[in-house]
């Protein structure tokens, strides 16, 4: 009997003090993952990498606007989407209290805005997105021209780039298609210098 | 002959379970004044069993759910509170049924786990419903890929009216002429992305990049050590400063890919 009181003194309480005090959670803890809406440019990286989609992103062209949402309900804390995002918006939290009474509090949402095609003038990607991915690009320009013509890449949506392509290529004449052809890597002499 | 089957007419549009207004009151009276322990039983369907872990794991006494009477029952005849996890498998469906008709009214019902929400990883799969309020009214939720055992433990709490409900339903707009910043401007682009992918090679995606980011604010110099002024030697003082052997490998890693660049080499 005082050998096993003794054991249990010795022993102390196992049960952790959670929820009458907070509880401590191991550094890289996988809780909640927290979205800073300020820093996300609507790339829709994670979104792709979610594997349980519980990170969707809607695009409505006629109000130009692309709303994200993460449902906390489906997401299975592997942290894909942390792994992928390239400006660090979204990153799993030490937050593991995450229940609730209605499934609406589940959804979190940020609406970002459209850019408009600088050539066409139809809206292509979040206007966020264009403006971080112009300020990055010129960034790296050797000159303010470059700069400014990689900026305008940056603001023109795929189709017009394609049709701008296939204008320029034709405007080179036989030769100077083929020299860009036959370049090592394959893609015509201009787009190698918007390519840092 | 293959027609084109559309999936939805082969599955019954079934609706819900749905209480009536005096178990709604009665739900609430017991709620107010539950004097006495709470039964649980648990109705697992068709989950991978590492909610079921979870959920043992917060009876043991390290979270001891037992002391706010929270006990785990073999009936749901005994039961207050039912705990479904899993997607709910089309063959579970009716068991699951039989289960919520067998709890004695009124019941609490509490959807566990991400699958028990809304499906979790297996919300589209063929098989399921696709989460417990599918088939049944559901009073609380609480997600986790499993949760935690204190994850566990908040949401009995929530469901029992000892603690608030933390998240909330939010909305951001974007701000008028809202921008992201650049990450360390004054570090060359290339240069940045050769750091960040050598650090994650080596580190992880969680680590490395904080690694990186370490590394990077002292490029830039704001880690500023009095009596150090040049490059390389506040990269030697950090590697020495480093206690961590596996940090300090990375660092050094790191500190070669800048002198790499510096002479110009590609790797
Ligand atoms: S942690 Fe995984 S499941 Fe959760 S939102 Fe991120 S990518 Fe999706
Ligand atoms: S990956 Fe990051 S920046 Fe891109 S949409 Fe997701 S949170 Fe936003
Ligand atoms: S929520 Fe995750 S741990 Fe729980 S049953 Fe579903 S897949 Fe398994």
């Amino acid at each position: 009997m005082l050998k096993l009181l003794k054991e249990i003194f010795r022993t102390g309480e196992a049960t952790v003090k959670y929820p009458f005090a907070p509880m401590p959670v191991c550094k890289d803890f996988r809780g909640k993952p927290e979205h800073k809406a300020e820093d996300c440019i609507a790339c829709a990286a994670c979104t792709v990498a979610c594997p349980a989609n519980a990170i969707q992103m809607e695009t409505d062209t006629a109000a130009g606007s692309r709303t994200w949402s993460i449902n906390y309900g489906r997401c299975v804390f592997c942290g894909r989407c942390e792994e992928s995002c390239p400006t660090g918006a979204i990153r799993l939290s030490d937050d593991f209290e995450l229940a609730v009474g209605s499934k609406a509090d589940l959804t979190r949402k940020a609406v970002f805005t459209l850019a408009d095609c600088a050539c066409c003038g139809k809206p292509f990607a979040p206007a966020k997105e264009v403006d971080y991915v112009a300020r990055l690009l010129s960034q790296s320009a050797r000159s303010a021209e470059e700069a400014d013509r990689l900026r305008l890449t940056a603001a023109t949506c795929p189709a017009c780039k394609r049709a701008q392509d296939v204008h320029h290529i034709a405007g080179m004449g036989i030769a100077r298609q083929m020299e860009a052809g036959l370049s090592k890597t394959g893609k015509p002499a201009k787009e190698l210098e918007t390519t840092p | 002959m293959n027609v084109p089957v559309d999936p939805k007419t082969l599955v019954a549009e079934m609706s819900p379970v749905s209480t009536s207004e005096q178990i709604a009151t009665m739900k609430k009276a017991l709620l107010k004044n539950i004097q006495r322990s709470a039964y649980v039983y648990r109705v697992d369907c068709g989950g991978c069993n590492g909610c079921e872990i979870e959920i043992f794991s917060s009876i043991t006494p390290v979270f001891d759910a037992e002391r706010f009477g929270i006990k785990v029952v073999a009936s749901p005849r005994h039961a207050d509170i039912l705990l479904f996890t899993g997607a709910v498998t089309r063959s579970m469906r009716m068991p699951a049924l039989r289960a919520y008709e067998a709890a004695p009214d009124p019941k609490i019902v509490v959807s566990y786990g991400a699958c028990g929400c809304t499906g979790g990883i297996f919300h589209d799969l063929y098989c399921v419903w696709g989460g417990t309020d599918n088939i049944v009214p559901v009073d609380v939720y609480i997600p986790g890929c499993p949760p935690t055992p204190a994850a566990t433990i908040h949401g009995f709490a929530v469901a029992l009216g000892l603690l608030e409900q933390k998240l909330k339903a939010e909305t951001h707009v974007e701000a008028a002429g809202e921008t992201a910043a650049l990450p360390h401007p004054d570090i060359p682009y290339a240069l940045r992305v050769r750091l960040e992918r050598e650090a994650r090679r080596m580190a992880g995606y969680r680590q490395g990049r904080d690694i990186a980011e370490e590394f990077m604010a002292l490029l830039e110099g704001h880690a500023h050590t009095p009596g150090s002024f040049s490059l390389s030697e506040r990269m030697l003082e950090a590697i020495g400063e480093e206690r961590d052997p596996r940090r300090a490998e990375i660092i050094g890693r790191l500190a070669e890919v800048v002198q790499q660049a510096i002479r110009g080499e590609t790797p």
